[in-house]
């Protein structure tokens, strides 16, 4: 597994605790060895993940955030999952025009049975986050860059239609 | 705040690939904590008293124990930390041992894993706050969906209890798959002797309340509270004035549909009583196939019946009943074998279902209880059983093991000769799996006293040749291919779920496994909890089972029930929503999304619109909060500062200071 | 009568039951307009409308909530009021709606790029049908009327009110174009070059809240999550990530919500381009839930209801 060789990167997990937090769980208790740089936060439910918190863990600096929940129909709280569905959809389209590269979000469905698929989504998205990168910084890493940006700033470049 | 993190090596399990020792130093770094340690095991007796005297030593006010799953242990530490004098939701788990330990090989990676894991513990606990939970009332009454034998148990030791019980059966008659089955192994007594008054207890309990012929249509509410809405299908007989006299059913002239309760081994009337010990002992008219129903014209039934109970206007009835509990023993149904090519599909009279041999052998079914095979009614000499159809199959998707199969066909092997004692019985089976009690004797019988020949392999066809079905396999221990010249195949069908289980999955809120079967809270210590609070488990909804373990796992869910009713209050979970009031202005757009209807609208003292959640009803999702706009409703426990704390904790915002 | 009489005449029919009527008023200057609050009918001489009356004043109707005011609204700004209406936030029945037919308002920036630098006080706007005359220092300057149109007007969909208890005016046709270039363009660019755009356009933004402010939608005001401690989402930093965070507030508080009425574009005292971000989730807005905010009364914003099958959210393949 390539990510095991190379420097670990920061991807930050949402898990319902009743589905997919299970399945991890689950994947764990079968010994289905996985990528090691993801970290999971335990959410009650899908429903509680405000995409703030993935647009925060971004800025923040995360290279990757994924984002899991129970199956549409299987949400313990019968409807958290289809509104999660509703707003983790529309984040996934919005970040293109922010910059930010929207394949470094995902959101799935694993049940607390499906420990290989756990497995599997852990293993596909941290190589897919290799390959991406580490992701540039949304903040000036420098002095250097700071002066940079705000003489950029101070020339006062707008929208195209602004001129 | 004082900070005590304990990390616990669980054994070699965590400390194997995790340097422990070097979590509990790094966590001493950590904001607010104050003490540190490795343990070997955290949730041992001497694991938590050690945590208890470290908060009394330390004077600690929260305590994080980075170790397995918080869906394993994590009521085990609150409670500990309880003891200890603490808020039990002063209290944080990493889980450094499913979520590290398990599926990482590297030590040195998991090590700063593990330690970032506990961090972020560190950083949510310091945003905890003391919670108290509420306490509601409870209705005392169960609701029991299936009214097989697995349902039959838990409704009868319910009842006994003190209980009221509601039971909904989604056929005409209760008793479920056992009652369809002549005898039951490995005793060889009679099914429906051993089952028949037990399905008499339940008419005839004044706490049971029988609905048959219906289904759950809704299911609202939570733990004490739930609201079901059953739905009575119109059997277009009144049932409260028959007298079950069966006069209608000798004289229905509609005679051309098959009846399922005999596994369509034969046709049943239209009005019908699907057999003598049926429970309860009511007509039925099936829509599908009476004349009146589909061609306005015959009303045979309603002319006979001496007590005027014949209703074609009836319709559906909806009834609402409010209980505590719900068992589910909604049972399975037979794999589909018409999948397998190399059976005939379906095109051979003489291979049938072991369900239907069942009919075959039993009194009460379609033949009198003599064997006579379909095609043409004769005796059959030679039988063969083929063994795993639809079990241990991955290509037809059932991978799993019925596990009661071998030991029916055993039985079924015994009852053939018995009925017919110059007959000869072959079984080809893959593996005999016998692991109850006077189980293993009993194939063992099936072979030794009964002369069943074992063959063990597959079948890989069976053809017709004159009136024989020619069955050939492998013999894989004798090495060689077998052809047996025979009269009827029995093929030993596996389980599946129940046809609508998943639907009424979603109903409940209980999750389905990949087969359909219901996903237990805990596969050994909680088999009849779901992770639904208040609805349980019992039968072979769960997975399947024979019936000593249907009829045990009906009374461990009746004991859940009544301890769960027993109480006269139940404590609410207290990490519900909360609505700042100050914060709120009343746009209701979380009333609009709670799934629960927990929130309502109330007016402030001056007049203004503020949102309130209702604590007991609030299940805890968090839904709203996200709605929420301003913040003002915040799930306790997992309030956007902890969560974005725990963000905070795994990517630390980068601030470049430029303060010139 | 002129569009403006017609109005003057219909706001002194009903000011009498009203806490207020909110309309424009000239500015500090000829060129610019300001809103105004009409509680006399000697107040009326001070109305103005046309292409200068370019504030939202659909902004100002959750302060006055429970009482009875009426409002002046273009077609934009009429989408507001529905969707303050849909959301429970304002009573229908509370509100006069006096709505125009309008033919665009003027964009300040462009004006601003078009008159020389530093013009200070503008003495006279003449506006005719399709030009501008400005004075400015003693010279007067014509411009094209279509040249300094507002961006979102190009586009408009809806210049007639949609909901008005008074229609005033000759109903308009809507813009035939309904995408802009330069969003586009932007659209068109790379990861790489967007997240420089916003790097560089966040490092001049000063959080002076102006955009939220001005916001017909953001109906927080003081509870605003973007600067309250608890919950704490946005730390005073004032790097480029963190007020990209609270244009990221802002937009996810908007999804399906934003009636694309510019004002936060407007109010932007350093003119970073806020809605190349609004009309982008605005579309996927549309294109996901095939809503548009404001465009028709008993709507719910797409986020707070859902369907079990959504024939438009495809499951990604793991």
């Amino acid at each position: 597994m390539p990510a095991q060789d190379i420097r670990e990167l920061r991807i930050v997990g949402f898990l319902c605790n009743w589905c997919s937090y299970g399945g991890a769980d689950t994947a764990g208790v079968g010994r289905f060895t996985q990528p090691t740089d993801l970290r999971i936060i335990r959410v009650p439910c899908s429903g509680r993940i405000d995409p703030l918190f993935i647009v925060r863990s971004l800025l923040n600096g995360a290279d990757g955030v994924l984002v899991s929940g129970c199956h549409p129909r299987d949400c313990h709280y019968a409807e958290g999952n289809f509104y999660a569905r509703r707003r983790l959809e529309l984040l996934k389209r919005f970040l293109p025009v922010t910059g930010i590269d929207a394949r470094r979000f995902e959101y799935t469905w694993v049940s607390a049975s499906e420990g290989q698929r756990w497995q599997h989504v852990v293993t596909e998205f941290t190589h897919r986050i290799h390959e991406l990168g580490p992701a540039p910084s949304f903040n000036p890493m420098s002095e250097v860059d700071w002066n940079a940006l705000a003489l950029q700033a101070a020339q006062g470049q707008g929208c195209p239609c602004h001129g | 705040m004082r900070i005590g993190v304990f990390i616990c090596h669980c054994g070699s399990n965590i400390a194997g690939t995790v340097d422990c020792p070097s979590v509990a130093a790094t966590a001493l770094t950590y904001p607010d904590v104050v003490f540190s340690t490795d343990t070997m095991y955290a949730c041992s007796e001497p694991g938590q008293d050690a945590i208890i005297q470290a908060v009394k030593d330390k004077n600690l006010d929260g305590v994080v124990v980075a170790s397995c799953t918080p869906r394993m242990h994590e009521p085990t530490f609150r409670r500990a930390v309880e003891r200890a004098g603490l808020n039990r939701y002063m209290f944080e788990m990493a889980n450094i041992r499913e979520h590290v330990s398990w599926i990482g090989k590297i030590k040195e990676q998991n090590t700063v894993k593990a330690s970032e894991l506990v961090r972020m513990a560190v950083e949510k606990l310091r945003r905890n706050r003391p919670l108290v939970a509420k306490r509601f009332e409870t209705v005392k009454r169960v609701l029991v969906i299936g009214g097989g034998v697995a349902g039959i148990q838990a409704a009868l030791d319910c009842a006994d209890g003190g209980q009221e019980v509601v039971m909904v059966e989604r056929e005409q008659s209760i008793g479920g798959k056992m009652a369809k089955l002549d005898k039951t192994f490995p005793t060889v007594d009679c099914s429906s002797c051993v089952l028949g008054p037990k399905m008499v207890d339940i008419a005839q309990h004044p706490k049971i309340t029988l609905y048959t012929c219906s289904e759950v249509e809704s299911v609202g509410g939570y733990v004490g509270n739930f609201q079901v809405t059953i739905r009575k299908k119109a059997t277009y007989v009144d049932w409260s004035k028959c007298t079950g006299c069966g006069l209608c059913v000798e004289k229905c002239p509609s005679r051309k549909h098959p009846d399922p309760f005999n596994e369509n081994l034969c046709n049943a009337p239209s009005i019908n009583i699907p057999f003598p010990q049926a429970i309860p002992k009511k007509a039925a008219i099936n829509a599908a196939s009476c004349i009146m129903l589909q061609k306005g014209k015959c009303g045979a039934c309603a002319k006979v019946c001496p007590v005027k109970c014949i209703d074609f206007e009836m319709k559906d009835e909806l009834v609402t009943v409010d209980v505590g509990a719900v068992v589910v023993a909604t049972g399975y149904d037979l794999f589909d074998w018409h999948k397998y090519p190399q059976y005939g599909e379906g095109r051979y009279k003489d291979v049938i279902t072991s369900l239907q041999y069942e009919r075959l052998l039993s009194a009460s079914g379609p033949t009198g209880g003599h064997i006579k095979r379909p095609s043409d009614g004769k005796e059959p000499k030679t039988v063969v059983f083929v063994q795993c159809v639809g079990s241990r199959d991955k290509s037809v998707g059932r991978p799993y093991c019925s596990g009661f199969c071998c030991m029916y066909t055993a039985k079924q092997a015994i009852l053939t000769k018995d009925h017919v004692p110059d007959s000869q019985s072959y079984v080809f089976y893959m593996d005999i799996r016998s692991p109850g009690k006077g189980y293993d004797e009993f194939t063992r019988r099936a072979m030794e006293e009964y002369g069943a020949q074992y063959v063990r392999g597959r079948v890989s066809m069976i053809y017709p040749k004159g009136d024989k079905l020619i069955v050939r396999g492998a013999d894989t221990l004798a090495g060689t291919q077998v052809e047996v010249p025979a009269d009827l195949v029995v093929l030993a069908v596996g389980a599946e779920s129940a046809k609508g289980a998943v639907q009424l999955g979603e109903k409940l809120r209980v999750a389905p496994d990949q087969y359909g079967f219901f996903v237990e809270s805990h596969p050994k210590l909680k088999p009849v909890e779901t992770n639904t609070a208040g609805v349980f488990l019992a039968g072979a909804c769960q997975g399947p089972k024979d019936i000593p373990a249907s009829v045990g796992q009906g009374s461990a869910a009746a004991s859940k029930v009544l301890g769960l009713l027993s109480k006269k209050e139940l404590e609410s979970d207290p990490a519900v929503s909360r609505v700042n009031p100050a914060r709120c202005v009343g746009c209701g757009k979380c009333i609009l999304t709670c799934p629960f209807g927990a929130i309502k609208a109330v007016a402030d003292r001056f007049g203004n619109p503020k949102a309130e959640v209702i604590d007991t009803v609030c299940q805890g999702c968090g839904i709203c909060t996200v709605t929420c706009p301003q913040g003002a409703i915040q799930l306790e426990h997992f309030t956007d500062n902890q969560i974005l704390a725990e963000v905070n904790a795994l990517c630390p915002p980068k601030i470049f200071a430029n303060f010139e | 009568m002129s569009q403006l009489d017609d109005l003057k005449s219909a706001i002194k029919d009903r000011l009498g039951e009203l806490e207020c009527v909110i309309g424009w008023e000239q500015g500090y200057d000829a060129l610019h307009a300001t809103p105004l609050f009409i509680r006399t009918e000697a107040d009326l001489d001070r109305l103005v409308i046309g292409p200068l009356a370019v504030h939202n004043l659909a902004t100002y109707l959750t302060a006055y909530k429970g009482k009875k005011i009426g409002v002046v609204v273009k077609g934009c700004d009429s989408r507001s009021v529905i969707e303050l209406v849909n959301e429970n936030l304002v009573n229908r029945d509370d509100i006069v709606v006096f709505g125009l037919c309008c033919d665009g308002v003027v964009s300040q920036p462009k004006i601003r790029a078009a008159l020389p630098a530093d013009p200070g006080f503008v003495e006279s706007v003449t506006i005719g049908t399709d030009e501008l005359k400005i004075t400015v220092a003693g010279q007067t300057v014509t411009l094209k009327k279509s040249d300094v149109l507002a961006d979102k007007c190009r586009v408009c969909q809806h210049p007639n009110a949609i909901i008005a208890d008074v229609l005033i005016g000759t109903k308009q046709n809507p813009a035939g174009a309904n995408s802009l270039a330069c969003q586009e363009e932007f659209e068109a660019k790379s990861d790489a070059e967007k997240l420089a755009f916003w790097q560089e356009t966040m490092s001049r933004c000063i959080r002076c809240y102006a955009c939220r402010n001005a916001c017909p939608m953001c109906v927080c005001r003081d509870y605003c999550i973007a600067t309250s401690r608890d919950p704490l989402w946005l730390s005073q930093d004032n790097s480029p990530a963190e007020n990209m965070m609270f244009q990221m507030v802002h937009v996810s508080h908007l999804a399906g919500r934003c009636t694309e009425c510019g004002e936060c574009e407007r109010a932007c005292p350093v003119d970073i381009p806020l809605m190349l971000l609004r009309r982008y989730m605005n579309k996927q807005v549309k294109d996901v839930f095939e809503h548009q905010a404001g465009t028709a009364l008993d709507q719910t914003p797409p986020l707070f209801t859902f369907k079990v099958e959504e024939e438009r959210i495809h499951e990604r393949g793991w």
